[in-house]
């Protein structure tokens, strides 16, 4: 019985996830954007931010077509705390400031005018970098080594 | 002579080209309470269907969530017409969190207030007497809800929500009736769709039209969002429609991925003996982001008919969004949301003119610095517009809350 309990917790934290985080890449562990956030400012990383939205062409296309890709997976997953924003929904977050916002108002406020949008954030949530539309391996690959590259950079100096 | 005509119609202002119906003269303070050095306070305009103000005949009312005292409570402030200032102002919801008031207003100055707190829906009314008078508070269902929205028309009352049903929000409606004591007494609460939801049904609101409630609600069951809308059968008793499609597929559309382009919270106002118009914020010109369209609705022809663009085409490659509607009984119909095509968030206004929509017009009380953004609209009995935004300095900066009035002074010409 409790085995079977146990079962079933474990099949509905299994399925959570999935269905709070509609578009998000599968094999990430992409978390909400004030989670992503307090574990960037924990963990001294930048923030990784992925604004999609329920049923977006071209995020599916790139989940499918550079996300998939395992050195993207393990590159992003390591360098970086990865949020994923519902650009649509009215889920609540709390940002460091105090603020109550709304995904979709976040969305509006990072300019994800349209989806996907893939943004760099500091710790702070100052913008670093932006990519816009579909995204290929080589460009998330090619967008890492530019950001650990400056991140070395600076460390150096 | 012709370039010097040129170059002043380039430097007077588009607002003042373009005659709006109303006249703005200022906007107030709607809480007293601000930001200080040490506590931050963030105010949110953001009930579903966007309905934070009522007028009543003697005053108008704004109902919003703030986190003064770190935890978000429900407050509603009042001001008399006689009385330039909202100086009576009390807290609605209990120790809770509490989020996304709705408000209307009923018959001799009383109000109701539906809000969400400890994500259960509850209800209260208000009564302004020389002072606010606060009702006792209904718990509206048991089980995990959001997004409530209050509709109210010649004495009916209903509430609508999303409550969870297994995985996903499904609406729901409740009637609700006044007791003499002030009480506001729950009647029958039912789904609008029986069917099991499937996916997400959010965000829901209301009116009422030939004593029918029509409901409409942003849908997530095509694994996109879609605005889908039922309508009471009549005689009621939760008896509803089979839900139709509001928002339309673009044509010509049929990219290898995705399931659909995307909208955005839907907004009702009724006008006229019998017009309602829905509209909300639409991503089907996807390279531009959202933009305000809308629908009008006939119960005679059993629906909502072509979709049409609310706003002009020179927002279309800047923000829009949080669509409200105002109608009135002589045919006025008006929607304002905020829009970013002149850099900062303004808030903008369109309305019904000889059977088209008008150029969009800055409220020139909200379209200055700063950003002003989460408008909530209400035309009075006189067709005078009432409205209340959220206004800050900056994206990120603690936040004020603002009211002004359109006194009406031309004839839109319906």
């Amino acid at each position: 019985m409790l085995q079977r309990l146990f079962s079933l917790l474990l099949i509905v934290l299994l399925i959570q996830p999935i269905h709070a985080l509609a578009d998000a890449p599968e094999g990430y562990p992409f978390v909400s954007f004030d989670q992503a956030m307090a574990k960037s400012q924990r963990e001294s990383k930048l923030l990784f931010v992925y604004f999609g939205r329920y049923g977006c062409g071209y995020c599916e296309k790139t989940n499918r077509e550079a996300f998939i890709d395992a050195a993207v997976r393990q590159r992003y997953s390591k360098n970086y705390a990865l949020a994923y924003v519902d650009a649509e929904s009215g889920r609540r977050l709390r940002l460091p400031s105090g603020e109550r916002i709304a995904e979709r108002d976040l969305g509006t406020r990072y300019n994800a005018l349209v989806t996907p949008v893939f943004t760099f954030l500091n710790t702070d949530g100052e913008l670093i970098h932006r990519m816009v539309g579909v995204q290929r391996i080589e460009d998330l690959i090619d967008a890492d080594n530019k950001i650990q590259a400056a991140l070395s950079k600076a460390k150096q100096q | 002579m012709q370039i010097l005509t040129i170059v002043l119609l380039w430097l007077v202002p588009a607002s003042i080209l373009h005659a709006a119906p109303w006249q703005f003269e200022h906007a107030v303070n709607v809480a007293g309470v601000e930001s200080s050095t040490t506590h931050k306070i963030f105010h949110h305009l953001d009930s579903s269907g966007r309905r934070n103000i009522a007028a009543s005949t003697l005053g108008v009312a704004v109902a919003w969530e703030d986190d003064r005292d770190v935890t978000p409570r429900i407050y509603l402030a009042f001001k008399p017409n006689t009385e330039d200032s909202f100086k009576y102002a009390v807290q609605i919801s209990g120790e809770g969190e509490a989020y996304e008031p709705s408000l209307v207003a009923l018959a001799n100055n009383r109000f109701v207030v539906a809000w969400e707190e400890n994500s259960q829906i509850f209800s209260r009314m208000v009564e302004f007497k020389g002072e606010l008078r606060l009702g006792p508070t209904s718990q509206l269902n048991k089980g995990t809800a959001a997004h409530v929205s209050l509709v109210q028309h010649m004495g009916h009352l209903f509430a609508l929500w999303s409550e969870r049903t297994g995985r996903y929000g499904q609406i729901r409606s409740q009637r609700l009736s006044v007791n003499t004591n002030g009480t506001l007494e729950p009647g029958i609460n039912c789904p609008i769709d029986k069917v099991p939801p499937t996916d997400e049904q959010l965000y829901p609101t209301g009116v009422i039209t030939d004593n029918r409630l029509v409901v409409a609600w942003e849908d997530r069951r095509p694994k996109h969002t879609i605005i889908m809308a039922a309508t009471e059968l009549q005689g009621g008793h939760c008896r509803y429609s089979e839900p139709i499609r509001i928002s339309e597929k673009p044509e010509s559309r049929n990219l290898p991925y995705g399931t659909g382009h995307g909208v955005s919270r839907v907004a009702l106002g009724r006008f006229g003996s019998d017009g309602v118009f829905a509209a909300w914020a639409d991503k089907r010109d996807f390279r531009d982001g959202y933009d305000i369209w809308g629908a009008n609705f006939s119960l005679s022809q059993g629906g909502f008919g072509t979709n049409e663009k609310v706003q002009d085409d020179f927002g279309g490659l800047s923000k829009q969004r949080h669509a409200t509607v105002g109608g009135h009984a002589k045919g006025m119909l008006v929607v304002a949301w905020d829009d970013e095509r002149e850099g900062n968030a303004d808030i903008m206004l369109s309305w019904r003119e000889n059977g088209e929509w008008s150029e969009d017009w800055p409220l020139p009380v909200a379209s200055d610095a700063g950003q002003q953004s989460n408008p909530s609209i209400a035309l009075d009995s006189e067709g005078n517009l009432h409205i209340a935004w959220v206004e800050r300095n900056a994206i990120g900066a603690t936040t004020r809350l603002k009211y002004a009035f359109g006194k009406l002074h031309t004839d839109p010409g319906l």
